[in-house]
């Protein structure tokens, strides 16, 4: 091989580089360093203050609620969007059926939709007078259940959960299509010789071979629970009844932009992105991969 | 007899796994369905009854939506900004993708691990940094800003990729064209960008796919309302509609946002695919 082309390695890196370092690596640097001052929209000489953003966040009863909101939705929506999205995956690989093709194209279309678009259909379906689900009560004589879902300070989060796991299913789904297919089709052959129940390949060969592919798309919904979730809480409730459907970005939003409590708002989004990184690297090890 | 009761069985059970899939693509169609009907419907139909099929197909909510609604113009701005975006991500991406696979220099093994690291710093936790960044330099309500800081977010995962797709190349062509006296530009653009036309398709369609949904960034650096593109403007009629129940430009408005995403998704979904396999689109 030749002399490096120094002027064309040059010409080719560059201009890419300055711009991440511009649009990424400086406004990160910016939110960790305005997480240690006071800075507001108003004050003109903010002080740098160090921890006092985090010591204020555990006394502030609004962003303890988000917090424990966006737990609920991480302990609940990752583990309810993996299940159903590994069944889907195991019948569209296993199953005999002919329009296997036609379920994942309509699976998999929430996904690439926008939040936006996801957030207000879904409105829909729970808003409490022209609503799919109070007319659906309805008709199967439920009134009794019937109730303002996003109104609700009861039920709020919990809309925004099943919007989440809806537009999830497909995605996850087509990740572990891949991962199935990866697997020899004589373990499967061996096993229906032996007899093996749907069930049994199911529990026994597919979730044991894809432990790997699992762990890594546990954590991509973790950290995607926390991120989507702020648009859908934006947009669905503005993360109302008084907080109750509020999750930390959104908070952060809140404090942000709304109050221009810049300083704050950004101790709340490290604390967040420390969070995510946290629970990245613990499941890493907890599903033991060596990679 | 003992395969004829096996056949039964498998039968059966094939008709009750097939009711259960049936049941859960309503489950996913319904909504989307629901509101395509609705978008048709005069705002009486509507209220009268809102799961009756439209008495005829009313494109007023349509013609509403863009000319009341403001739709026509935030749907001008989203188109701008998507192919602006996706251009400006080609143009700097595809060729340190190309270097970072074929060349070691000092640092290019850095610039890859940072690449790789920053895939999972979502835009969400810095656009308020970049809110005030823009706003120190004046380009708030700029497009073409919004569009190279989109085309920016997608680098890690741009890059990430086709780096890996171009390692996967063999060499030969390049070598040969060097040989016949071509210049590292030429090689670039004449040789390896149509060797690597599957992987530039994939990572174009899911990036384009995710500048035409995106909102959080749009949502703090386009509050102009001439400039707003299409998930803003939508979130804000919806905020507007929801105490009134005219709802007709709304649910147009939702089924305009969804039209070419459900084109892009029917011609691409092979690409598509292969990219979820690499992890892209929203995480």
């Amino acid at each position: 091989m030749t002399k490096k082309p120094k002027l064309f390695i040059a010409i080719c890196t560059l201009p890419a580089l300055l711009l991440t370092i511009i649009f990424m690596l400086v406004p990160m640097c910016n939110a960790i360093y305005l997480s240690f001052t006071n800075s507001t929209a108003l004050s003109s000489n903010s002080k740098f203050v160090f921890l006092d953003n985090y010591k204020y966040m555990f006394g502030d009863k609004l962003f303890i609620l988000a917090f424990q909101n966006t737990l609920k939705l991480m302990a609940a929506v990752p583990i309810i969007t993996l299940f159903f999205s590994l069944i889907f995956a195991f019948v569209l690989t296993q199953s005999k059926l002919r329009e296997k093709s036609f379920y994942r194209l309509v699976f998999f279309f929430p996904s690439i939709i926008s939040l936006t678009v996801v957030g207000i259909v879904w409105s829909f379906v729970f808003n409490p007078t022209k609503g799919i689900l109070n007319h659906l009560l309805e008709i199967l004589n439920l009134s009794s259940l019937q109730r303002a879902w996003l109104g609700d300070a009861k039920t709020a989060l919990w809309c925004i959960a099943v919007a989440l796991i809806w537009q999830a299913i497909g995605y996850y789904m087509v990740m572990h299509v891949a991962a199935i297919d990866g697997i020899s089709n004589e373990v499967y052959e061996a096993a229906a010789i032996d007899g093996a129940s749907s069930f049994a390949k199911f529990f026994r060969i597919t979730i044991p071979m894809l432990k790997n592919t699992i762990g890594i798309t546990y954590v991509l919904s973790l950290s995607g629970t926390i991120n989507l979730s702020f648009t859908l809480s934006n947009v669905m409730t503005a993360g109302g009844p008084n907080g109750a459907s509020s999750v930390l970005l959104q908070y952060m939003y809140t404090q942000g932009m709304r109050n221009a409590n810049y300083g704050y708002a950004m101790a709340i989004a490290m604390f967040t992105l420390f969070i995510a990184i946290i629970l990245a690297v613990i499941s890493r090890k907890v599903t033991g991969n060596k990679e | 007899m003992k395969k004829h009761k096996r056949n039964v069985k498998q039968t059966i059970s094939k008709i009750i796994l097939r009711i259960i899939m049936i049941l859960f693509t309503i489950v996913f169609l319904f909504p989307l369905v629901w509101n395509l009907i609705s978008s048709f419907k005069t705002n009486t139909e509507y209220l009268s009854n809102p799961y009756s099929l439209p008495s005829a197909l009313h494109f007023d909510n349509y013609i509403a939506a863009m000319e009341k609604a403001n739709m026509a113009s935030y749907f001008g701005n989203s188109v701008y900004v998507v192919i602006l975006a996706t251009i400006l991500l080609l143009l700097f991406s595809v060729p340190i993708a190309y270097v970072l696979a074929r060349y070691k220099f000092k640092g290019s093994k850095l610039i890859l691990t940072v690449y790789m690291g920053c895939i999972f710093l979502q835009a969400t936790y810095i656009m308020i940094p970049l809110f005030l960044q823009l706003q120190a330099i004046n380009a708030l309500n700029n497009l073409n800003a919004i569009s190279l800081v989109y085309a920016v977010m997608q680098f890690p995962f741009t890059i990430f990729t086709l780096h890996g797709f171009i390692s996967a190349l063999p060499s030969e062509y390049e070598e040969a064209a060097r040989i016949d006296g071509a210049n590292h530009f030429t090689i670039l653009t004449r040789v390896v960008v149509p060797l690597c036309k599957p992987g530039i398709s994939t990572v174009t369609m899911l990036a384009a796919m995710g500048f035409w949904n995106e909102y959080p960034l749009a949502l703090v650096l386009l509050t102009d309302e001439s400039k707003k593109t299409l998930p803003i403007g939508l979130a804000n009629l919806y905020e507007v509609q929801k105490f009134a129940t005219d709802w007709g430009a709304l649910f147009a408005g939702l089924i305009i946002v969804l039209i070419p995403t459900m084109i892009i998704y029917l011609v691409g979904q092979k690409y598509l695919l292969q990219g979820i396999g690499a992890g892209g689109l929203k995480g």
